[in-house]
């Protein structure tokens, strides 16, 4: 390995700010392109409005683009945020950053919540804080070292390019003996070529000895990290408190914050053990309803899923505290230690993997009808090492397999390659291509909506059938549900801002099991109320996890068991305790609601965020084929009998399949227009003059966008 | 016996967990149980039996993703 050499290109001494009642009162900024280096004010207005977190960023993000403003252009900025809440010790889920950008798959503004310990340190070093504008040709680490007080731009040369190798020698090189006081975001070789692209996040685990990795994995923000030059961001921070971000009422958090702590010590063995199994609990329970993608979402079930489910991660998880934030009782953050890969740059070296969770299982593995828990072990790995969304990897190469399997390519645009489902090699191939940004894997690491592109207009292949059953909306590849069968839940996907990643509402059991919203205006009021409360994690720092993955045991008796109000009320107090507002819970729906407003608008302002841009493909809401259609005719032709009235005597399987689309796809219009009508949004999806003026985000740039849609 | 919910059934062969659930008489729409480490979901359970001296942990699943 080549010696690491570190060059000073720039460096600003600063006076740290006292953390006040959760915030730094400050962010910074950093242009690459001319080293410039400057501290920003935030204003009352600032605060009062965007909160912090995902409220920041957009706002930062807001002013240094302009609508016509491309990825890869070096005006676009990278902003990552913690919240006023963030660094918590004590509190469960507390160490969340941020990520926003326009991104390089949909071209508007993307946002990415990920663990690690960088956001509290940034904080901590005096920033609520970090955009990062402009490009350079050299490698470029920014170290932003809370402890000496000062701001660095380093040219780096010598690093590896695999992002496990750039965590541990940088957190190694500036740890200075205390690994821990260390977090590296970086990415990796693929995000060069690909434009799925992640960003890793480390936090430092003691007892293992070694950085552990998280990802803020969705829409390409790893790509614009590389683009920009970057190898590295690095925040240093000391010994973390519970003093550090001076609560305005220490005794009403810890009193707050050891009431949730303690549930999920006394509930989690009995419900989802997370704490030993994370988020694989879901696999053989989402095969059971159906609802575990296989073969690219045709089905939601496969005999083979109990394979790669919990009870065999549960094996193959290596034993111990998995907080990716410190004193987090949900530690959920597993690994597999020693596996050794059967292919790429580390194949027969021992390795750790941070990982799999549901989403890279069902992604990388049942999705691609591969039920092998070992395979989803590499595929895991090296997305990560590689710097690439393992959603989007996985939900892109189930596109190219079912396409290559339907004949509409072949060998000849796959370099020889069988692309069959199930088929482990090739899946692997295609990964290990894709870092290189060579042969049919840099094609696949464009993305779906892409791969559409080149598949009709190189090869002939018939678009609208692309569109059927390419997996995106807006460009984002769709996250690991099935949601053919839950109405809900395509609004969940459809009606998301950024694409459709379940983060804003996951409503797919709820609905579709429980039934707990039966009606349409009921599933508007739902998609209203949890995308809202769930963007309130991001404006304050929070996983969402400790909400409702686990839920106190009288839960069931409450009036809404979905929205988990006991907590809901807890999270309120945990604001108040620390930034001394005092709040309700129908405080933090108008708080998010401003920033949901206003990042709807962003995407108007970037050329999208109207209805037409809230399309999904017909595989999310139905069958697209005759045996996808026969798999489940009974369901279907139920359905078709007894909630549409539709006589089904003497009808052929293809003409049944048309009849359903057709009811379903104008159930999906009816329920945009039940939500747009919820959320004050005019029937072209732009939120209305009256809904920005009652949530005060009507500032003059926002009323231009809105008047340049037509909505005055 | 087995024991669920804080609460103790006597056990008896063939016992499943639809005969469970109907004994603990909670109306409450459990889609999810747990016995020992392996998850039974609802479509399964009149065919999934309970071993004696178990523990059958109730799981709420209104989360995920």
């Amino acid at each position: 390995m080549p010696e690491v050499k570190v060059k000073e290109i720039k460096t600003l001494s600063y006076a740290r700010p006292a953390i006040q009642k959760g915030y730094a009162n400050q962010t910074l900024y950093v242009d690459l392109s001319d080293s410039k280096i400057s501290i920003k004010p935030v204003s009352d207005k600032m605060k009062e409005t965007f909160v912090g977190g995902k409220g920041y960023d957009l706002w930062l993000l807001w002013n240094a683009v302009q609508g016509n403003t491309r990825w890869s252009d070096p005006e676009n900025t990278l902003c990552i945020a913690c919240g006023p809440l963030g660094g918590t010790p004590i509190y469960p889920g507390s160490g969340k950053s941020i990520v926003t950008s326009v991104s390089p798959i949909t071209g508007s503004v993307m946002d990415s919540n990920v663990g690690g310990y960088f956001g509290p340190y940034l904080k901590f070093s005096g920033f609520d804080a970090l955009e990062i504008q402009g490009k350079t040709e050299v490698p470029t680490v920014i170290l932003i070292d809370g402890i000496n007080q000062q701001i660095r731009i380093l040219e780096v040369t010598g690093l590896p390019e695999d992002a496990h190798g750039i965590s541990e020698i940088l957190t190694n090189h500036f740890g200075e003996g205390r690994p821990r006081n260390i977090s590296v975001v970086c990415t990796g070789p693929g995000a060069k070529h690909a434009l799925i692209g992640c960003l890793n996040f480390s936090w430092y685990d003691q007892r293992r000895s070694r950085s552990r990795l998280k990802q803020a994995g969705r829409g390409g923000l790893g790509t614009v990290f590389a683009d920009k030059g970057l190898k590295a961001i690095v925040a240093r921070w000391d010994t973390v408190t519970l003093a550090l971000n001076n609560p305005a009422d220490e005794a009403a958090l810890k009193k707050v914050a050891r009431l949730h702590s303690q549930e999920i010590v006394e509930q989690d063995p009995k419900q989802n053990q997370m704490s030993i199994v994370g988020t694989a609990h879901l696999v053989t329970i989402m095969n059971d309803y159906d609802l575990l993608p296989t073969h690219n979402y045709r089905y939601g079930q496969h005999p083979q899923a109990p394979n790669v489910g919990m009870e065999v991660y549960r094996l193959l998880f290596d034993k111990g505290y998995d907080g990716c934030w410190i004193g987090c009782t949900l530690a959920c953050s597993h690994g597999v230690k020693d596996f050794v890969p059967s292919t790429g740059p580390c194949k027969g070296r021992k390795i750790f993997v941070d990982g799999p969770e549901y989403e890279t299982i069902a992604g990388c593995g049942s999705n691609l009808g591969i039920f092998d828990p070992f395979h989803i072990v590499e595929m895991n790995f090296y997305c990560d090492t590689y710097g690439l969304d393992a959603i989007s990897v996985g939900t892109s190469i189930a596109f190219a397999m079912e396409c290559f399997e339907m004949g509409l390519i072949n060998e000849t645009h796959t370099g020889g390659m069988d692309l069959s489902f199930g088929n482990r090699v090739s899946s692997l191939e295609l990964l290990h291509q894709m870092a290189k940004g060579e042969g049919f894997g840099k094609i696949v690491g464009q993305g779906v909506r892409r791969m559409k592109e080149i598949f009709s207009k190189s090869y002939g292949v018939d678009l609208a059938f692309l569109e059927d059953i390419g997996m995106e909306a807006k460009g984002l590849e769709f996250s690991e549900y099935m949601s053919k069968e839950s109405l809900a839940q395509q609004g969940g996907y459809g009606l998301a801002l950024k694409g459709p990643q379940h983060d804003e509402a996951w409503l797919i059991f709820v609905d579709m099991v429980h039934n707990f919203m039966p009606s349409f205006e009921q599933k508007a009021e739902a998609l209203h109320w949890f995308p809202l409360f769930r963007t309130w994690f991001g404006l304050c720092g929070l996983c969402k996890l400790p909400w409702n993955d686990i839920v106190p045991a009288n839960n069931k008796l409450t009036e809404e068991p979905a929205k988990v109000m006991q907590h809901v009320k807890w999270y309120a107090e945990y604001f108040s305790a620390v930034t001394g507002r005092k709040i309700g819970p129908n405080d933090m729906i108008t708080m998010s609601e401003r920033v949901y407003n206003f990042q709807r608008i962003f995407c108007l302002k970037m050329g999208f965020g109207r209805r037409e841009h809230d399309a999904i493909p017909y595989r999310a809401m139905g069958p697209v084929t005759v045996e996808e259609y026969e798999s489940r005719a009974d369901r279907y032709d139920k359905q078709l009998r007894d909630v549409y009235r539709v006589d089904i005597q003497g009808k052929g399987t293809a003409e049944k399949v048309k009849i359903l689309r057709k009811l379903r796809e104008e159930r999906y219009e009816q329920l945009k227009d039940a939500v747009y009508a919820r959320r004050g949004w005019t029937k072209d999806g732009i939120p209305t003059l009256d809904t920005v003026r009652r949530l005060g985000i009507d500032f003059p740039e926002v009323l231009e966008v809105l008047k340049a849609h037509g909505v005055r | 016996m087995v024991r669920i919910a804080g609460r103790e059934f006597c056990w008896r062969e063939g016992m499943t967990v639809a005969d469970l659930l109907k004994e603990l008489g909670d109306p409450y729409p459990y889609a999810v149980v747990r016995i020992s480490d392996r998850l039974i979901s609802r479509p399964d359970f009149g065919n999934a039996t309970v071993p004696n001296d178990s523990e059958v942990f109730l799981i709420p699943l209104i989360s995920g993703g």
